[in-house]
């Protein structure tokens, strides 16, 4: 592979800087038996920096710091050295002493905030699994604060997001999304009406510090159904020292749609129980209609209002932890797109945009149509280490999702169109053993019961299933080679009762089981370099809209009719990832992977019309075939300079029927994001300025050309390429000793107007328009003891 | 080191066997939906004649809505070189008794209009009836017939809240009703 060798090859500057021979020879003038040392330590905590680099440029002479941090060195003539002084996750610092006598000097590093992210971000030495991975934290995840969690991930290599409109995103990996694509919200599987592409996931984005995405099949330890891959949602940890009340408080405000939003934390320790800690969380969001560059989209607006609560009690060998969040949001829908039939679509896409969308003004209402949706989730966890078995685990989740679609008809009644409510119980037991040799591993059993109830739409029969899991899962590592492999089996039980006709109750059952595995391997090839290989299976259960789906979907305008006899849909991923790392100047990360899907489940047309007062729908029907997903993932950072950095992002899909030979449809299109960083100022909390950065970037997203030509399974053309221009600035201001973060995001700066292949309502309209988003960040601490 | 972990083990796996197993209670039955939405199952056209010649009647027909049992459509059987006066009514017959639905479209008439297109046959249909804002809505209309000929009548009727006036047309708003007449004039 070409890429390998091209990253050996940038690694050659770096090589060539190792430290010089100690032995150089020195001016053995007057006086030269005088020593330079003291201890390296890190300026905040003082502790010292073992192994740190002190480094003489005038000399070439370089030491490193022992145990106790301690530098020395001896035999120097007078003059002046200056002291180079470097260590991983610090600044590289330089100390100038005119040298006249002995003299003791202690060095103080300060820690490289950025630099710490970078490594989260691209981390290889933190990568402990051989699958692809990418994770969003730092500084980039908060210059997407203002941004729908699927638009949040967007930004990662490999991620796309499937819209409605610019209120509704759904994440996409590797092509793939809905219900194959797991979330873990907190350590607990989200479980909302996922199906559906028109259902965003139910989770305020501002309660996570982390997001990571495992890109690919990875059924065996989240879950069987994983076969797009897997979103985890992380907050931060909770206190576990006695710093008394500190918290957080974001602000944003943004243009186009002029979007407020206030989310703010508090958090502390018990003052009588240190071990018990606990924090509050609340966002509030108001967004009115959101603008194309030439016209408001009616009916765009969103509001959301959520909050949390988290209690922990942590001690050595055992602990516990109780959380409860509930999200509540409003989504108003575009009301162009509320058609009666696929005459309509074609009406709107021969229009180009909606009919009197030069009237349209700004406003916060929200009218008919609209989804309301509450969601609440309550888990509890307990854990027991002990220090002759391992750890041991138990987590249980409760969530109720409740999701209200209010269409414009039937108005008198005030009542949805549709009300769809979900209750989900997970459990989960993990057992993590103790590493034995070199093996280390868990093993685990889940169970997940959900019972679906709903109210004026039998879009979707009642139901109550139950699946019970278990997997194991070891890794063996030696020297620079880790091994890995796991097996996982599933059952799924179904029972449907389904209203026929709207007089009768007819019940079915349905029973799945299959087994999932993995295996991989990962190979340090050096400092710089890991590669990895993985294979991994995940299956899924049919889901119940695909069982028993029969009407019009209003969305689309197509008739839909579910086949109960469908089978489980199985997937195989198979990827090879290269990851360099660990040069301050270079890093990057690729992956290729082909994952092939048996029996994926699709909606098929039959080329045939269900005929109704309301016109002729074309009617669709859910059918399999063997379908693969193949593609790569690019992700490079480069320092052109110390304070420039390129960075380089290719996300690139290709899926196929492989029955037909046909393209796949609704498969995210060929995408380039590129952008240069500019980073000035430093972290010292003295000065106003603290560290700062500047960067300006492009997307270009190319026109999908590979969508299905044999059969109609799309009403207009995939939507040409087009190019944004974004820009992001942040700095941390200090007043007093009170820190205050701020930044701004501008997306689309040129005011482009273009559509996107995976926004459903490109149909209708436009998509946005220039945005600007301000956010500021204060962390605050109330009390000290 | 077995002795310890048995118990914890016992106790965790009994906790999760006992939560999964306690909540599979099954609950209710889906219970049939009582205040169904208003939908127009049926379109009828019903004609009489200026002068001489008998009177008309055409339906289209689909008490079980969308999908389930295909529609049933009468063809519309003209007298050439005639003018009939028409009026359409609109009917849910999904609902005992059968729901007349014109009226609500008549009181709503200013987000409502009718539109008549007919392909091959020699047929003019004109609106004669005006809503509030003085815009035609359809549901009366002249039809006056030519020579004889075949074809197909299409009657569509937009819903147009805050869109219709006096740029609206067929492709604006959302489409209640599409239908196709066969006409034959002869």
């Amino acid at each position: 592979m070409l890429l390998p060798a091209l990253l050996l090859l940038a690694a050659q500057p770096l090589l060539a800087q190792a430290p010089p021979d100690t032995n150089a020879p020195t001016g053995a003038e007057q006086n030269c038996g005088l020593t330079i040392s003291g201890k390296v330590l890190d300026h905040d905590s003082r502790a010292p920096l073992v192994g740190a680099t002190v480094y003489i440029t005038q000399l070439g002479k370089a030491t490193v710091a022992d145990e106790a941090g301690n530098y020395h060195f001896h035999d120097l003539c007078q003059g002046t050295y200056t002291l180079k002084v470097t260590y991983v996750g610090y600044q590289q610092e330089d100390f100038t002493y005119k040298l006249t006598s002995s003299v003791t000097r202690n060095l103080q590093l300060h820690s490289d905030t950025h630099l710490l992210q970078a490594v989260e971000v691209t981390g290889a030495h933190l990568k402990d699994e051989a699958q692809a991975s990418q994770t969003l934290s730092g500084r980039q995840l908060e210059e997407t604060r203002g941004l729908s969690l699927a638009e949040s991930l967007a930004g990662l290599a490999g991620v796309s997001s499937l819209q409605t409109g610019p209120t509704i995103a759904k994440p996409v990996i590797h092509g793939l999304h809905s219900n194959r694509v797991l979330l873990l919200n907190n350590g607990v599987r989200q479980e909302g009406q996922q199906w559906g592409t028109e259902h965003a996931p139910e989770i305020d984005p501002f309660v996570a510090t982390e997001m990571k995405v495992i890109k690919g099949a990875a059924g065996v330890r989240y879950g069987a159904d994983a076969i797009g891959g897997v979103v985890i949602i992380e907050p931060k940890a909770l206190p576990d020292s006695a710093a008394g009340i500190s918290g957080e408080l974001n602000l944003l405000g943004t243009t186009n749609n002029r979007q407020g939003a206030i989310s703010a934390t508090a958090e502390g320790t018990v003052p009588n129980l240190p071990l018990l800690s606990w924090r509050l969380q609340g966002t509030l969001k108001k967004a009115g209609n959101a603008r194309t560059p030439d016209y408001y989209m009616q009916n765009t607006g969103f509001n959301e209002r959520n909050f949390s609560a988290a209690f922990g009690y942590h001690k050595q060998n055992y602990g516990a932890e109780l959380f409860y969040s509930q999200f509540n949001t409003k989504l108003g829908i575009l009301s162009a797109s509320h058609i009666g039939n696929i005459t309509d679509i074609e009406n709107a896409i021969a229009r180009g945009k909606p009919f009197g969308a030069d009237t349209v003004q700004f406003t916060y209402d929200i009218n008919r149509p609209y989804q309301d949706i509450r969601h609440d989730l309550l888990k509890a966890k307990v854990y027991l280490n002990t220090g002759d078995i391992g750890k041991l685990s138990f987590t249980y989740g409760f969530q109720n999702d409740v999701r209200d679609e209010y269409d414009v008809h039937n108005v008198e009644s005030g009542h949805p169109a549709m009300h769809l409510a979900i209750s989900t119980q997970t459990t989960e037991t993990i057992w993590e053993h103790k590493p034995v040799g070199n093996f280390t591993g868990s093993a685990g059993i889940n169970t997940i019961y959900q019972n679906n109830t709903w109210l004026y739409s039998d879009f979707l029969p009642f139901y109550t299933s139950f699946n019970p899991g278990i997997f194991a899962l070891e890794k063996w590592r030696k020297d620079r080679l880790q091994l890995e492999g796991g097996i996982r089996y599933d059952y799924k039980h179904v029972q449907v009762k389904d209203l026929v006709e709207n007089t009768y109750v007819e019940k079915h059952k349905y029973d799945y089981q299959h087994v999932s595995g993995t295996v991989g391997a990962m190979y340090d090839v050096g400092y710089h370099l890991t590669l990895g290989l993985n294979a991994a299976s995940a299956w899924r259960a049919p889901g119940v809209n695909e069982l028993f789906s029969d009407g019009v979907h209003h969305a689309s305008g197509i008739y839909e009719i579910g086949d109960e006899h469908l089978l489980i849909e199985k997937a195989y991923n198979f990827e090879a990832s290269a990851q360099y790392f660990g040069s301050p100047r270079f890093s990057g990360q690729f992956s290729v992977y082909n994952n092939y899907i048996n029996n994926y489940i699709y909606l098929a047309p039959t080329q045939t019309f269900t005929l109704s007062p309301k016109g002729a729908f074309p009617t669709f029907k859910y059918k399999q075939v063997d379908a693969i997903f193949r593609g790569f993932d690019l992700s490079l950072q480069y320092k052109l300079l110390d304070e420039l950095t390129l960075e380089s992002k290719t996300t690139i899909v290709r899926a196929r029927n492989t029955g037909t030979g046909e393209w796949l449809v609704g498969i995210p299109a060929d995408s380039y994001d590129n952008s240069l960083r500019y980073e000035f100022g430093n972290d010292d909390s003295s000065g106003l300025w603290g560290k700062s950065y500047f960067s300006v970037g492009g997307q270009y997203v190319a026109a999908q050309t590979r969508y299905p030509t044999q059969t109609d399974q799309d009403y207009a053309l995939p939507p040409d390429a087009y190019f944004l221009l974004h820009a992001e600035a942040g700095t941390t201001l200090h007043l007093g000793k009170q820190p205050l973060e701020v930044g701004i995001t501008g997306n689309n700066l040129l005011n482009t107007a273009y559509r996107d292949y995976l926004n459903r309502f490109r149909y209708y309209t436009d998509d946005l328009g220039r945005m600007l988003l301000f956010r500021v960040k204060v962390p605050l601490t109330f009390t000290r003891n | 080191m077995k002795k310890l972990f048995r118990p914890y083990l016992a106790i965790l796996l009994a906790g999760s066997l006992t939560l999964a197993v306690s909540a599979c209670g099954g609950g209710d039955d889906p219970k049939p939906i009582v205040e169904e939405q208003e939908e127009i199952t049926t379109v009828q056209i019903s004609l009489v004649p200026e002068g001489k010649g008998q009177n008309v009647t055409a339906t289209f027909s689909d008490p079980d809505g969308v999908g389930g049992a295909d529609p049933v459509v009468d063809a519309l059987n003209l007298a050439p070189n005639t003018v009939y006066k028409g009026t359409i009514t609109l009917k849910d017959e999904s609902k005992t008794p059968v729901e007349d639905m014109t009226a609500e479209v008549k009181t709503e008439g200013d987000e409502h209009e009718l539109f008549f297109n007919v392909t091959g046959a020699n047929l003019t249909v004109t609106k004669t009836d005006l809503d509030s804002n003085n815009r035609p809505i359809g549901l009366e209309a002249t039809f006056e017939t030519a020579a004889t000929s075949s074809g197909t009548l299409r009657v569509t009727l937009k819903h147009q809240p805050n869109l219709k006036g006096a740029t609206s047309d067929i492709t604006k708003g959302e489409t209640d009703v599409q239908v196709d007449f066969p006409v034959v004039i002869q």
